[in-house]
């Protein structure tokens, strides 16, 4: 392409279009409360549907500590068995507790919903989906945004969802976290720390901090975190067991397309050729 | 063998014209020799269209359109029906990418006068096709009974309560019931998979045997029919096969490139194509926080936001897609593309770009004192590019318009 076409192309209206955008939405797009709320930006959930493990971990902590009272309903026994490759009887044996399950079962939940209703003043919710309508980074964050208030039913809430009705169930695992005031430098408009004349960082109190009491919990933060990532995990899992599939199969399809466009290029150019001699 | 092959031919092609349609409408159809990229739409809106019809019919075998089993049955398909999330994803990233073709086929038409005589019928069906696929892809979002599919649908089957007289009346006829029930999903069920693919197929039809009739357009707006050599085909012409089927064929191949990428690694468009709200199950009794249409319906969405009044939303939306069956006697131009127009149709059709964009961002996201005040003015700049067009084309000088491509 010559410079006196890049010109042409550049200036024409419909490409000029394309360039306002950004800076009018730009313009417009004023900051929404996030879907973390008080946590401020969600933490970034990076999933790892290949790495079993993890999954097979998450998937016993999910039977452990949640499907007591969240079901999901539209997951089968037997399917998150195979795909996580837990051999089936080794999973019937030590994660389905009602021996009468069989593996084509759905996964429906034991509690009933009228009642925890009435327990909880909301019955808890299924959980098939929500990593789909919530999304993973709103979850890895939740699960560990609880903190100690002695205001509510159940003496904890939640930074990520103010007034949640669910206790914190994993609260013996993680220890008794609050909400702390601590002294932090102050940052500059440059982005580094502010000093006094002294080189000594200047430093005021801050208040919103999430903090483990400590020897309170059976894991470490690393540990409770490294739990609710595998417990993410599965959650992604379960909100579309085809993802890891979809993900590497799509490779396939996309090199399948970039062939089938080389060669009818190829194909088109040779007609054409043909076409200019007569 | 050959033979054999070669009598059944006749035997059929004395009884069927399969020669003179494939001569007529392929082979010897001829279509200008030199267009761009913008011309490459149509023949994507059309596999689109093949798309959304087979996966839609695969979609159809295990979907139970009822109130109880709606939402369930998606979640079948996605888990347990073999394949069922490839057809499912197939579909609802087709419905976007239809739309996205759509709108750039559409753009193409107003950029190079693809309306103006004696092309007035082709464009009318086409928007006839729009209007459509607007209803069609309103009823299709409804099926998988999600919270957007229940709360979209009751914000704009209320907008027919919005029409004097009749409008509490006709609301409940559409919806069958006094709220939106399995009633709704299931009339919606058998309009969006018999009574509008039907109508779409024979508009397509009608746009496509009215374009024979009068030939494709180009980017130069030339007339090829002008110049033609002894046998009267235009100079300025080639035959549609093969040579341009090639040219969509690439076309089609990069636009299913683009198709798989969104199909297997972001299948929920960001939220655009599939929204999150919609992977929970409608609940009557929780509005979600934000009711939000589908990116494609959003430029109309934010003008019947802009307008306080409901019964003026809903002309200004209505309006706003009408307004398009009359561009054809809107333009009043002596020349067809915009590569010949004057300065004030480039300024028109650029601001009416920016206004269509910043009205479809504006309808994804929530309403603040400065949105307002700028759907107000695209929604302005959206209808001036239409209203003003008799006076701006009628009154600047226009570039002369070669004689050949």
């Amino acid at each position: 392409m010559s410079s006196g076409n890049i010109k042409k192309v550049l200036f024409r209206p419909s490409l000029f279009i394309l360039f306002l955008i950004p800076l009018f939405s730009v313009f417009i797009g004023a900051a929404e409360g996030g879907p973390c709320k008080d946590y401020g930006e969600c933490d970034d959930f990076k999933y790892s549907l290949n790495d079993f493990e993890s999954l097979q971990r998450g998937a016993a902590t999910y039977i452990n500590y949640c499907y007591g009272c969240h079901s999901l309903k539209y997951s089968r026994w037997g399917r998150v068995a195979k795909d996580l490759k837990i051999p089936e009887d080794i999973f019937f044996e030590n994660l389905v507790f009602d021996k009468s399950i069989k593996p084509g079962d759905l996964m429906t939940g034991s509690m009933p919903a009228e009642e925890s209703a009435k327990w909880f003043g909301v019955a808890p919710p299924d959980l098939t989906l929500v990593s789909r309508y919530k999304g993973d980074d709103w979850i890895y964050s939740y699960l560990r945004a609880y903190y100690e208030d002695s205001s509510k039913q159940y003496g904890v809430n939640n930074l990520v969802y103010p007034g949640t009705a669910m206790p914190n169930v994993l609260l013996a695992l993680q220890g008794n976290q609050r909400l702390v005031c601590k002294d932090v430098p102050i940052i500059a408009r440059n982005g580094g720390q502010k000093r006094d004349e002294n080189g000594n960082t200047i430093t005021e109190e801050k208040c919103g901090f999430l903090e483990v009491e400590n020897g309170t919990g059976k894991l470490s933060k690393e540990e409770f975190d490294s739990l609710i990532y595998d417990l993410t995990n599965f959650l992604v899992y379960v909100g579309e067991p085809a993802k890891a599939t979809r993900e590497r199969i799509g490779w396939y399809v996309v090199f399948y397309f970039l062939i089938f466009t080389a060669l009818s290029s190829l194909l088109y150019r040779e007609f054409h050729k043909d076409y200019n001699k007569h | 063998m050959t033979e054999i092959a070669g009598k059944l031919f006749t035997w059929i092609n004395t009884r069927l014209p399969i020669a003179n349609t494939f001569e007529r409408h392929l082979s010897k159809h001829p279509v200008p020799s030199k267009v761009n990229f913008w011309y490459l739409f149509g023949a994507l809106a059309a596999v689109t269209l093949i798309i959304q019809i087979v996966t839609g019919i695969w979609l159809i075998m295990p979907y139970s359109n009822t109130e109880e089993q709606a939402f369930s049955s998606i979640e079948y398909i996605m888990r347990d029906v073999d394949y069922g999330w490839v057809i499912r994803y197939m579909h609802t990233t087709g419905a976007s990418l239809f739309f996205a073709v759509v709108y750039l086929h559409m753009f193409r038409g107003l950029l190079y006068g693809s309306y103006q005589k004696p092309k007035e019928l082709v464009w009318i069906f086409g928007c006839t096709i729009y209007l459509a696929m607007m209803a069609e892809g309103f009823l299709g979002y409804v099926l998988p009974y999600g919270q957007m599919s229940y709360w979209g649908a009751q914000v704009i089957i209320s907008l027919f309560g919005a029409i004097p007289y009749i409008g509490e009346s006709l609301e409940l006829w559409v919806r069958g019931d006094y709220y939106i029930s399995g009633i709704t999903v299931s009339r919606f069920f058998a309009l969006h998979v018999v009574a509008l693919p039907l109508v779409l197929i024979a508009l397509v039809f009608l746009h496509l045997v009215a374009l024979h009739e009068v030939g494709a357009g180009n980017p130069e707006g030339v007339d090829i029919e002008e110049h033609l050599d002894d046998d009267g085909v235009p100079l300025d012409s080639v035959p549609f096969f093969p040579y341009k089927v090639l040219n969509a064929l690439v076309a089609i191949g990069v636009f299913m490139t683009v198709f798989s990428i969104i199909m297997f690694f972001f299948p929920e468009g960001g939220g655009y194509f599939i929204e999150m709200a919609n992977f929970q199950e409608a609940n009557p009794l929780v509005t979600p926080d934000h009711i939000a249409p589908v990116w494609y319906y959003a430029p109309f969405y934010t003008m019947l936001r802009a307008i306080p009044d409901p019964l003026g939303g809903l002309i200004v939306m209505a309006a706003a897609v009408a307004i398009f069956f009359i561009v054809p006697w809107l333009d009043r131009s002596n020349v067809a593309s915009i590569r010949y127009k004057g300065i004030y149709s480039k300024i028109a059709i650029t601001m009416f770009g920016v206004s269509f964009l910043t009205l479809g961002y504006l309808g994804t996201v929530g309403v603040t004192e400065v949105r307002k005040t700028m759907s107000v003015i695209c929604t302005v700049m959206y209808f001036a590019y239409f209203l003003l067009m008799p006076i701006y084309t009628k009154y600047e000088t226009t570039k002369e318009v070669p004689d050949r491509l």
